[in-house]
C-alpha cells in the first residue's frame, strides 16, 4: 500500500475517533458549573428580582386603593396585579430551593383549585371582618388557598369590585394584607436565593447542598423540563375538556391572563434553554454532538411562540371557537413533543433526572 | 465463535470453582435491584469493599430483595404488575428458579421467607376481584404453591414476620390497580389502607388497624419491625399535593395507630412520600427515605419522635449495619452511603461497578 494512502486512512480513522470521542465525552464538572451559574445569575435571580419589584408595586398600589377607593386606583391595582402575575409566571418553573420552604410556592399561587377553596376561605374571612386575621401572625397559619394571587384576583376582578371595596374597607384591607404577604414571600425568596447561589459555585462539595456541579444541574434541568407537562395538562388539556371547554378551569380567567401565562411560561423556559450568555443547555447539547436535537428544541420553542401569537385573547371568550380549540390542541401536542425532545436530550448529556424520586412504588 | 473471557468467567462461576470464587470475591455487603444506562434491569451484589461481585439480569423491573434465613439464597421480587420472582443462589451465583405468579395474579414487589425458611410468602393481586392475596410457596419443593389467603385489603405491599415466628404483618396499601390499565390508581376516593396481622397457620386476620377516615388517602406501604414487635411505618399520600398530612406512623399490637410528623418544614420537604423504612441494629432508631424530597429522616421508636434528617439526592434504599444507629443508603444516582446517626458521620462508599447503575427502591444488607 502506498504510504500516502496509509496516511490518509490513518487521518480519517483519527478524525472519526475524535468525533466519536467528542460525542461520548464525559462532561466536566466545570462545564456543568458554568451552565449552572449562568442559569442562576442570568435567569433565576433576575426572575425573583422582577417578582419582588412587581409585588412591591402591587402592594403600594393596594395601599393607595384602600386610601382612595376610586375606579382609577382600582385600574392601577389591576394593572400591577397582572404585572406581578406575569413576573410569577416567568419564575414559577423553579420549584426547588427557597421557594419550596413551607409550601411557599403554593401559597403565592394556589392553583388549580378544583374545590374552589380560595373562594370559600376568602368569603369566610370577608364575612367575619375580623381585623386580627390581617396580621402577619394570622397569615402564617391561614389557609394557603387565601394567601396569594388567586385570592387577590377574586377581589380585584369581581364584577362590582369598586362598589364592594367602597362598601367594605375590610375587603380592601384584606386585599392589601395579601399583597403584603406576597411581597414578603417574594422578598424572602429573592434574599434566600442570593445566599443559595453559593451552592452553585462548587465543583465538588462534601458539606453543601450538592455533591457535585452535575448534581446541581439536575435540579435546574428538572425545572427546565418538568413544567412542560404541567402546562400542557393543567393549563391546556384540563380547561379544553373532552368535548366542551370548561372556561373556569383556565388559569387566571378572572384577570383574562390565561394565554399570556402560557406564553410567559414558554418564553421563560426558552430563555433558560438558549437565551443565556455563555454556557447554556443548547450549547452543551451541541458540544455533545446532539446538534440536530439541540436545534429541534430551539425550533420547537419558536414554533410554539408563533402559534400562541395567532390565538385570540381573552381565552375564555374564544376557547369555544372550533378554530381556537384546534390551535390550543396543537399547542398542547407541540408542548408534549418539546418535552419528549428534552427527555431524549438528557441521554446525550448522561443525565438521569430521577429514578426513585420519579417512579417509586 | 469462541468463548470470550467474560463468558469463560461466567462458566467458571457456575462450575466446580464456585466456592473458591466466592472466597476470593469477598463477603457480600448489599444486594439490590438496579437499572443500567440502557434501561436494562438487574440484581446487583457488592462485597464489603464495595466491589461488584455479581450482576444478574432480570426480565423486568424488580423491587424488594429478601434473604433466606438459612441458605445462601435471595428472592428478587418483580415490581407491580410483574409476574416473576427470581430465586438466586448468591454463592454459586446462579438462578435457582424463576417463580411465576399463578394465572390471573401478579406480584406487588414484596415477599418474605417464613421465619424457619420453609415458605416464601408473597403479596399479590387477584386481578379479577382486585383482592389482595398472600401466596405460600414451599421453598423445599420447587416453590410450589401450597396455599393462599386474603391479605385483609386491597394492594398488599410490604410484609414481614413478627417475632413469634407465626404471625405475618401485611401493609395493605389500599390502592386498586389493574394490569390492563398499567399502574393507574383506580379507587383513590374509596381506598382503605390498613395493617393486617395474619396468623400463618390459619390464614386469618387476627388484628387489623385502619387509617382514620379523614386520612383515607394515606397509603400504608412500607414498614419495619424491631425485635420487640414495634412497627415503624412510612406513608404515601394520594391526595392533593398541597395537603399537610403526617407521613410516619408507629404501631404495637393492641394499640391504636400512632401518626406522627416531622417539624413543619421537614414534613413538607418529605413531599408526601416515604420510600423505605428500616430499623437499626438496636431496634431503637428508624431511618425513612423520602426520595422525592431528596432526604432521609430519622426517628426514635421509644417516643415515636422525629430526631434528625440528612439530604440524599434520589436516595431510597435503606439497610442497617452491625452498628447501632448506623444505616446504609442507596440512591438512584448510583451512590451508596454509610450514615451513623449517633456520631452524625456520613461516608460515601467507594464503589467499583462494571457499568453505571441506578439503585432501585429497596436495599438488602447482609449484616
Amino acid at each position: 500500500m502506498p504510504p500516502s494512502i496509509t496516511k490518509h486512512w490513518f487521518l480519517l480513522a483519527l478524525g472519526s475517533m475524535l468525533i466519536a470521542n467528542n460525542a461520548a465525552a464525559e462532561i466536566s464538572q466545570d462545564s456543568w458549573r458554568r451552565m449552572n451559574q449562568n442559569i442562576v445569575s442570568q435567569h433565576i435571580l433576575p426572575g425573583y428580582e422582577e417578582l419582588l419589584s412587581q409585588a412591591t408595586r402591587l402592594e403600594l398600589s393596594t395601599t393607595q386603593l384602600c386610601k382612595a377607593p376610586t375606579t382609577e386606583n382600582l385600574e392601577t391595582s389591576r394593572h400591577e396585579f397582572r404585572s406581578t402575575l406575569a413576573a410569577w409566571q416567568g419564575i414559577q418553573h423553579i420549584t426547588f430551593g427557597p421557594i419550596e420552604l413551607l409550601m411557599r410556592s403554593y401559597s403565592i399561587q394556589f392553583w388549580p383549585d378544583k374545590k374552589n377553596l380560595t373562594s370559600k376561605q376568602l368569603n369566610k374571612l370577608l364575612q367575619a371582618e375580623d381585623p386580627d386575621t390581617l396580621t402577619d401572625t394570622a397569615f402564617q397559619t391561614a389557609s394557603i388557598a387565601v394567601k396569594g394571587l388567586p385570592a387577590m384576583e377574586r377581589i380585584l376582578f369581581s364584577d362590582k369590585a369598586i362598589e364592594l371595596i367602597q362598601q367594605s374597607p375590610f375587603r380592601c384591607q384584606l386585599l392589601h394584607a395579601i399583597s403584603n404577604y406576597v411581597k414578603d414571600q417574594s422578598e424572602d425568596t429573592y434574599r434566600e436565593w442570593q445566599a443559595f447561589q453559593t451552592e452553585f459555585t462548587y465543583l465538588e462539595s462534601e458539606e453543601g447542598q450538592y455533591e457535585s456541579a452535575q448534581e446541581a444541574s439536575i435540579d435546574l434541568l428538572k425545572s427546565q423540563i418538568e413544567p412542560l407537562e404541567i402546562i400542557r395538562d393543567l393549563k391546556l388539556i384540563r380547561p379544553l375538556g373532552k368535548q366542551k371547554a370548561k372556561t373556569r378551569r383556565l388559569e387566571s380567567w378572572r384577570s383574562q391572563h390565561s394565554l399570556q401565562n402560557i406564553q410567559i411560561n414558554l418564553q421563560s423556559l426558552h430563555h433558560m434553554y438558549s437565551g443565556l450568555e455563555g454556557a447554556n443547555l443548547y450549547g452543551l447539547l451541541k458540544e455533545q454532538g446532539a446538534i440536530d436535537l439541540a436545534n429541534k428544541i430551539e425550533q420547537q420553542f419558536t414554533e410554539l411562540e408563533h402559534l400562541i401569537e395567532g390565538i385570540p385573547t381573552p381565552l375564555e371568550q374564544h376557547i369555544h371557537d372550533e378554530v381556537v380549540r384546534n390551535k390550543l390542541q396543537m399547542l398542547a401536542e407541540g408542548i408534549e413533543r418539546l418535552g419528549k425532545y428534552f427527555e431524549t436530550s438528557m441521554k446525550h448529556i448522561q443525565i438521569q433526572l430521577g429514578f426513585n424520586s420519579r417512579d417509586g412504588d | 465463535m469462541g468463548i470470550n473471557r467474560r463468558q469463560f468467567g461466567a462458566l467458571l462461576a457456575t462450575s466446580l470453582f464456585a466456592p473458591q470464587l466466592f472466597a476470593t470475591q469477598g463477603k457480600p455487603l448489599i444486594a439490590s435491584a438496579a437499572q443500567n444506562r440502557e434501561g436494562g434491569h438487574c440484581l446487583v451484589m457488592l462485597n464489603t469493599v464495595g466491589q461488584e461481585i455479581w450482576s444478574h439480569p432480570l426480565p423486568a423491573r424488580a423491587h424488594h430483595v429478601e434473604a433466606h434465613p438459612v441458605q445462601p439464597v435471595i428472592a428478587v421480587i418483580g415490581r407491580r404488575p410483574e409476574t416473576f420472582i427470581d430465586i438466586l443462589d448468591y454463592q454459586q451465583q446462579r438462578l435457582i428458579k424463576r417463580v411465576y405468579a399463578e394465572a390471573g395474579q401478579h406480584f406487588y414487589g414484596h415477599a418474605v421467607f417464613s421465619s424457619d425458611g420453609r415458605f416464601l410468602l408473597s403479596a399479590e393481586n387477584d386481578i379479577t376481584t382486585g383482592n389482595g392475596m398472600i401466596s405460600v410457596r414451599d421453598v423445599y419443593h420447587d416453590y410450589k404453591i401450597i396455599g393462599q389467603f386474603h391479605s385483609g385489603g386491597i394492594g398488599p405491599h410490604e410484609l414481614k414476620m413478627m417475632s413469634d415466628r407465626k404471625t405475618l404483618l401485611v401493609a395493605n396499601g389500599g390502592i386498586l390497580t389493574h394490569p390492563d390499565q398499567g399502574r393507574a390508581k383506580l379507587n383513590l376516593d374509596s381506598m382503605q389502607p390498613s395493617l393486617a396481622y395474619i396468623d400463618l397457620a390459619s390464614g386469618r386476620v387476627i388484628e387489623q388497624v385502619y387509617m382514620p377516615e379523614e386520612l383515607q388517602q394515606l397509603s400504608i406501604r412500607h414498614f419495619d419491625i424491631n425485635p420487640k414487635d414495634r412497627v415503624a411505618i412510612g406513608l404515601q399520600y394520594q391526595g392533593d399535593k398541597r395537603d399537610d398530612v403526617p407521613l410516619v406512623a408507629f404501631h404495637s399490637r393492641g394499640e391504636a395507630l400512632r401518626l406522627v410528623r416531622a417539624p413543619a418544614a421537614v414534613n413538607s420537604a418529605m413531599k408526601q412520600y416515604c420510600g423505605s423504612v428500616r430499623f437499626d441494629k438496636s431496634g431503637e432508631f428508624v431511618a425513612i427515605s423520602s426520595p422525592r424530597g431528596n432526604l432521609i429522616t430519622f426517628w426514635a421508636q421509644g417516643k415515636s419522635q422525629y430526631i434528625d434528617k440528612i439530604s440524599s439526592r434520589d436516595g431510597c434504599g435503606i439497610a442497617r449495619t452491625y452498628q447501632p444507629g448506623e444505616f446504609l443508603i442507596s440512591t438512584g444516582r448510583g451512590h451508596c452511603y454509610r450514615y451513623n446517626l449517633l456520631r452524625q458521620e456520613r461516608e460515601k462508599l467507594s464503589l467499583t461497578l462494571n457499568t453505571p447503575i441506578a439503585w432501585d427502591n429497596h436495599l438488602l444488607s447482609f449484616y
